[in-house]
């Protein structure tokens, strides 16, 4: 038996799958119905899925779904350190937005990876940034009217009453 | 019939109802390609500006602009992989595999073609139909409703998966799917289901987020790890070239086109099923027409017919309005907000618009046919311009796709827990496509569960379990039976004729 991405994934799949069936337990026939008849299927589904991955001999992943595939690269672990390094960059914008707010975490996101990452010209990741700006101001702020949070920083300046 | 026909189309030509049809269309154009900002919402957004308009002036104004959301959105969707309307993201499976390829210009030749075309069909429809499709709506009741979303979800699960495992693969992504519409606090006795003692997902989680981050961040991460533009290192130039081949293309699958139309029109006029229905239905239909196990193989890489399906439930958008105008039942969101507008402009939907507004009527489709002519017109102007968007550098293109997809999600709730389900649901469309899971069948379950539970508690409590017996139940299970199995009955035949083939 082999444990590959698929079969951890079908594991997940029936961890979650129990975890339906048994907060349904708990709840009244109507609010219960449904998550039972979901959540039966999955399990079932998914251990179907676990023991047939487990006990193919050979990976049948690349040929069996209609849907957009990862090309990846002839180095994998090259490919595993240029996907942790795209992960970390979305992250990284996500925590930017948490701290400092949309307003400035757009234009310091996108100075920062064209400018570091891209290894851009000065004047081309200047350029980009102030464009995505401006769309994003003119655009989104004043013409959509989109209530914009303030970052954590700028909410604990204000607490301490020096913004 | 046919006096109050010119009649409405006089009526959407004076030139203060065009201007407001141009300026609406306008509008529509840069809602449907901007990503997170819906059709519905913009429609809510522009309401209060009809207050003083007249009923043709006022629908020219509104529908000019809902009727061509979902044909710009499939351009954000092929170019960018980033669906520009919630509706428009099953054309992205094929339509950005074709940017990829370096073939956006037919693409998005063959998505404006097949969404004119479709459109068209569903306003002749809209004008047809009103008398002949009443009784068929009213006589399904949620027992039916149940089962037509079993027959979609077993449908794209079917076909969006290939090989002895795919109907399996595909059945626990929807399972999955539903399980998540699951979150929030449930309809039927108010219980709080998975919400983690967390206000913000009690209503639930929204499509938008998981939507964006499911589709876009794959995306994103491929184009990362290639290092190169979204067409990849193909020779400049040769992008925006196959825009009239894409436009022969949609006459080459002219009956695939007009068959994908009918679908959407059926999904359009049933209440409550939505846009994004039509179009993962339309799509599965267009897998199915496929004759050998290779050109199977194709879609999701990159096939044509993956993106004429799709773009040809445009056509939904106008029969939509159908159970709207003659029954006053919406039949989306964006239908919702339009039959508030009715009541703004002083008309009550049902049988007095089939008499006394029947120049009206006419006029709502004319506007859904001269607003897409007018939208398709200019986006073929600029197509090349647009197409040439997937030449620029990975490095200058990553940041603003991912702008857009924070954006996007963000304005569901406008609550930074609508990131986190961005973000959450990217790193679930990931681990999917890398593990082999169709996820096709997983966000149609998300979609769907809300309503598939409700139809399944009325049925239920309604009926008890005979609600299984009613014969259009049983017609529909057979049929949704049929389509699990047809992939492997096709497969069995063409070995079988393979066979035939090969000499003793």
């Amino acid at each position: 038996m082999r444990l590959n991405g698929k079969a951890w994934m079908c594991l997940a799949l029936m961890a979650v799958s129990i975890g339906i069936i048994l907060s349904a337990l708990g709840w009244p026939f109507k609010a219960a119905l449904f998550p039972m008849i979901t959540g039966i299927p999955l399990f079932i589904l998914s251990t179907l899925q676990f023991i047939i991955t487990g006990f193919q001999k050979k990976s049948h992943d690349k040929d069996s779904v209609v849907d957009f595939q990862l090309s990846g690269l002839e180095d994998k672990s090259l490919e595993r350190k240029k996907t942790i390094t795209i992960f970390s960059w979305i992250g990284g914008f996500f925590v930017l937005v948490i701290l400092i707010g949309f307003p400035i975490a757009v234009p310091l996101f996108v100075f920062c990876y064209m400018k570091f990452r891209g290894k851009e010209k000065w004047i081309t990741s200047l350029l980009f940034t102030a464009g995505a700006w401006g769309a994003f101001y003119g655009l989104f702020v004043k013409f959509c009217d989109i209530p914009f949070m303030e970052g954590w920083i700028q909410q604990g300046l204000r607490a301490l009453r020096i913004l | 019939m046919f006096d109050a026909f010119i009649q409405g189309l006089l009526m959407v030509l004076q030139w203060k109802a065009f201007l407001y049809l141009v300026i609406g269309a306008f509008i529509g154009f840069w809602v449907g390609i901007l990503p997170g900002i819906g059709g519905g919402a913009t429609l809510a957004l522009m309401m209060p500006f009809i207050y003083k308009m007249t009923p043709v002036e006022g629908f020219s104004f509104l529908l000019g602009m809902h009727s061509v959301v979902q044909t710009t959105g499939d351009i954000t969707s092929i170019l960018f992989g980033v669906p520009g309307e919630p509706t428009t993201v099953a054309i992205i499976l094929d339509g950005h595999a074709m940017a990829k390829k370096g073939e956006a210009g037919r693409a998005l030749g063959a998505a404006l073609m097949s969404a004119l075309l479709g459109a068209l069909i569903g306003a002749s429809f809209l004008a047809l139909a009103i008398p002949v499709v009443r009784p068929l709506v009213l006589s399904f009741g949620s027992p039916e409703m149940f089962m037509v979303i079993m027959l979609g979800l077993t449908c794209i699960s079917s076909l969006s998966g290939r090989g002895k495992g795919g109907l399996l693969l595909g059945l626990i992504s929807a399972s999955l799917g539903l399980a998540l519409s699951l979150v929030g606090q449930d309809r039927q006795a108010g219980i709080l289901r998975f919400t983690f003692g967390q206000l913000y997902l009690w209503n639930g989680l929204a499509l938008i987020p998981i939507a964006v981050g499911f589709f876009a961040i794959p995306e994103i991460v491929e184009l990362f790890v290639q290092g190169t533009a979204i067409a990849g290192d193909l020779p400049p130039g040769h992008i925006g070239k196959g825009v009239m081949e894409g436009i022969k293309d949609t006459f080459r699958h002219f009956f695939l086109m007009v068959r994908c139309s009918l679908l959407g029109v059926f999904i359009g006029i049933m209440p409550g099923l939505g846009g994004a229905v039509a179009q993962w239905v339309s799509y599965a239909h267009a897998t199915q027409s496929a004759k050998t196990e290779e050109e199977r193989a194709g879609f999701g890489k990159g096939d044509v017919r993956g993106v004429i399906g799709p773009a040809s439930a445009n056509s939904k958008e106008a029969a939509g309005l159908l159970p709207t105008v003659g029954f006053g039942i919406p039949a989306s969101t964006g239908t919702a907000i339009l039959l508030g507008a009715f009541f703004l402009l002083g008309i009550v939907p049902g049988p007095d618009m089939l008499g006394k507004y029947l120049p009206v009527t006419f006029s709502l489709v004319w506007t859904i046919i001269i607003a897409n002519i007018l939208v398709v017109a200019a986006s073929l102007l600029f197509i090349n311009r647009l197409a040439k968007m997937t030449e620029i550098r990975g490095n200058i293109i990553i940041p603003f796709i991912l702008l857009l997809t924070f954006i996007g999600g963000y304005t569901a709730n406008n609550h930074i827990g609508d990131l986190i389900v961005t973000l959450a649901s990217g790193g679930l469309g990931y681990l999917m496509v890398r593990f082999g899971f169709p996820r096709p069948p997983f966000i149609l379950g998300f979609i769907l569960g809300h309503l598939a539970e409700t139809y399944f508690y009325i049925s239920t409590t309604r009926y008890g379990m005979d609600w299984i017996y009613r014969p259009k139940v049983i017609v529909i299970f057979l049929l949704a039976l049929a389509v699990a199995f047809y992939p492997a009955f096709q497969k069995r035949k063409m070995a079988r004729s393979a066979r035939k083939e090969v000499p003793a």
